[in-house]
């Protein structure tokens, strides 16, 4: 089987690659790709003319909710949801119920995801770091790095006493499996449910300071130093943690951070009047926090986007704002956001878009994702992206069960059109039939 | 709500009292059916709408939100839909969530009168305390206002500012550190951390309620402190205008946020808030129904 992606922009950080040409995928693997390659005889053939090629996205935050959370989300929804985002591998977070903390677990969800009936993409399990996410006793994490998790984290409900992040880290170190932390100081948030600012003071809504979040970068940042453990910190709200980061990266500290849409494009203000389509952990900041990031963003400060994916019911979100969840549903929308906000407005180049969504994750992790090179990853992984393509986003028409989008009507220039992973996957109903010719017998 | 509105309403209660003080009957139109939405407990408020309702005639229907379907789990949505199919042609809510009022009328659809949402608002509260501070002083136009105490967790503060300063009064937000907002840009007041200054020149000076949990979560060693920097008592009321009333929504620390000689005295309206808030919840009931339902 010859697949050709002919005469698109190939855009591939893994290679510093931004050029017009062709790709060449046999049997599921990229063979050959660049300006001048021969097209030759084909199977099936996509006409990528004004279009981007580029490795299939990766996210490094997702969260699929089973075991335990079916009426949210699903492996096979929410990886139909990420192939139709243009993800071909997303890590998923461990805060199931019960814990992804046996290798039992990771064994489930990746049959899940393997099975037909799922998205056709890569799922790679974050296991949790400490015994049911508890935040007391490490879990068995040499057994779960054996299972196949890429890094461990306790997510959303993040460990408080320092002594046992620090040996989690010594542990880890000697695992060499990177920590990914969600930074929150669970004293200083307690009982708030959004920005601790002037909204949440007009609305007498208890806020969250956003010391809440630096405190926990520092410390985290401290005992990555430290110990030498990798350390990942997950969708950075605030512009003292992007400086933070800044300064741990310069000290040399093993670390490296993500942004998601949301912080990058919605504020407090957006809440509204007790919107609960806004409410999300780390809370939604201010402009300030905004242009810092965007700044990290550009200066390398930061290096990866991530989806933060966290579909829920409509019934858990049909309640008063302080009784709603925190989380937003965003495969389907992060391309269309980012693409809009940051890459139109000269944030970030093309190809370091593509970086930050594809190959930096994946080199965080180490994933065998985020790049076009022949043989780099066992089995071709891309996504067509058409930058121009106009769209509303419709959060009522998602394949992910979470109908929880902040972005419902918005409209975004640029969509992932195509996504492959071996085989397509996914064909968007707005991609030119016109585009893909099956060669005749 | 415009000042416009609010000014109407307050002439409505205003003539309704008269009415009522003098035995004439205030009831017009169809007997109308009432729910009262209680989740959170509330003596004079409850009361106060029962006894509104009693003089327009209209019959209740009084929810509690302990023993209620709520205690089986029913969310707030379901109890509002059921509500609304039972065909109550109002709703009067309290609820302890900021922003539950507005949710609720989105699934009621008819009229919904917030009587006290989280920390959010009190419309109707404000309402009685604009109605008693009009009696007392003519106009609301110019005045100023101190509310003094607990800013951070009252909805009283947050709605008596919005309804005062909408009518041209001057306000300002007194109280700790550890209990004001840390951004108050978007309210309308001036805020102040010292009694001294808060109140100095006030025309009305309003205290909110300071709740025990206050000593336990933290933000204030005891009551001992409070009462040494923000009682309103005979020395500290001096700083205020010479004819300056003192308010309290209730219920009042004795002792704590006003001394006994100063809640009795002549300057408190203590009382007259209790009995304008029934004029006012009398008037917006009558109101909703004859402006075909406006919240």
């Amino acid at each position: 089987m010859r697949t050709v992606f002919k005469n698109g922009r190939i855009l591939d950080p893994s290679q510093e690659l931004d050029v017009i040409g062709s790709v060449i995928v046999e049997d599921g693997q990229v063979v050959d790709l660049g300006e001048d390659v021969e097209i030759g005889e084909f199977d099936e053939i996509y006409d990528c003319e004004g279009l981007w090629i580029a490795p299939g996205l990766v996210d490094l935050h997702a969260h699929l909710r089973e075991p335990g959370g079916e009426s949210r989300e699903t492996i096979k929804s929410g990886t139909q949801a990420a192939a139709a985002g243009g993800f071909t591998t997303i890590c998923c977070m461990p805060n199931t119920n019960p814990p992804l903390d046996t290798p039992s677990l990771v064994d489930f969800i990746l049959d899940k995801a393997s099975s037909p009936e799922a998205g056709g993409i890569f799922v790679q399990p974050i296991g949790a770091l400490t015994k049911g996410q508890l935040g007391k006793e490490l879990g068995d994490l040499a057994a779960l790095k054996m299972a196949g998790v890429a890094a461990v984290s306790d997510e959303g409900g993040p460990v408080q006493d320092a002594s046992v992040m620090m040996r989690a880290m010594e542990f880890c170190l000697q695992l060499d499996l990177p920590i990914m932390v969600h930074c929150e100081d669970l004293n200083l948030s307690e009982g708030g449910c959004m920005n601790d600012g002037p909204t949440s003071a007009m609305l007498g809504l208890p806020g969250i300071p956003r010391s809440a979040e630096e405190i926990m970068i520092m410390r985290n940042g401290v005992l990555a130093l430290n110990t030498g453990c990798r350390v990942h910190f997950m969708r950075l709200s605030t512009w003292g943690g992007v400086e933070m980061v800044r300064q741990f990266k310069y000290l040399g500290a093993p670390v490296t951070c993500e942004v998601c849409p949301p912080y990058l494009t919605l504020t407090d203000e957006h809440v509204g009047e007790f919107d609960p389509m806004f409410k999300t952990t780390p809370p939604l900041r201010t402009e300030v926090d905004i242009d810092i990031l965007m700044q990290g963003l550009a200066d390398g400060t930061i290096d990866a986007i991530a989806s933060d994916h966290s579909p829920y019911a409509p019934f858990e979100v049909e309640v008063p704002f302080e009784d709603a969840p925190m989380g937003m549903s965003t495969l389907e929308s992060a391309l269309g956001v980012i693409l809009t906000h940051v890459t139109a407005k000269n944030v970030l180049s093309p190809l370091e878009t593509i970086r930050k969504m594809s190959t930096a994750p994946a080199e965080i992790l180490g994933l065998d994702a985020g790049s076009l090179i022949p043989g780099k990853t066992p089995m071709a992984q891309l996504v067509l992206i058409d930058p121009h393509l106009e769209w509303v986003f419709d959060a009522t028409r998602t394949f992910s069960q979470g109908k929880n989008s902040p972005y419902h009507g918005w409209s975004f220039v640029g969509k992932p059109v195509l996504t492959f992973c071996g085989s397509e996957v996914y064909r968007d109903s707005l991609f030119n039939e016109e585009r893909y010719e099956l060669a005749m017998e | 709500m415009d000042a416009g509105q609010i000014q109407e309403l307050l002439s409505l209660a205003a003539r309704l009292k008269d009415d009522i003080l003098h035995d004439r009957k205030v009831s017009a139109g169809r007997r109308r059916t009432i729910g009262l939405l209680f989740f959170e407990n509330s003596t004079r408020t409850r009361v106060s709408f029962e006894q509104a309702c009693n003089y327009l005639d209209f019959r209740i229907v009084n929810f509690a939100g302990s023993g209620s379907s709520m205690n089986k789990g029913e969310s707030l949505k379901d109890t509002i839909l059921t509500l609304k199919h039972e065909r109550l042609e109002a709703v009067v809510m309290r609820h302890r969530s900021s922003g539950s009022a507005q949710l609720g009328q989105g699934y009621f659809g008819g009229p919904l009168i917030n009587a006290g949402d989280g920390q959010h608002e009190h419309p109707t509260q404000a309402l009685g305390d604009a109605l008693t501070v009009l009696e007392r002083k003519g106009r609301l136009d110019g005045l100023k206002i101190a509310i003094v105490g607990d800013v951070m967790h009252s909805r009283v503060a947050r709605s008596n500012a919005w309804l005062f300063s909408k009518l041209g009064s001057e306000v300002r937000f007194v109280g700790p550190r550890t209990l004001m907002p840390s951004s108050m840009g978007l309210l309308p007041g001036e805020v102040h951390y010292d009694l001294r200054t808060g109140i100095s020149g006030a025309d009305v000076v309003m205290c909110l309620r300071l709740q025990k949990e206050r000593m336990t979560d933290g933000r204030l060693s005891s009551i001992g402190e409070f009462r040494r920097l923000y009682q309103v008592n005979r020395a500290t009321l001096k700083w205020a205008k010479d004819d300056a009333i003192v308010m309290h929504p209730g219920p009042m620390n004795r002792g704590v946020e006003l001394d006994d000689m100063t809640a009795d005295g002549p300057k408190s309206v203590i009382s007259e808030q209790v009995s304008n808030g029934v004029f006012v919840r009398t008037a917006v009931l009558k109101w909703i129904f004859e402006d075909g339902g406006a919240n």
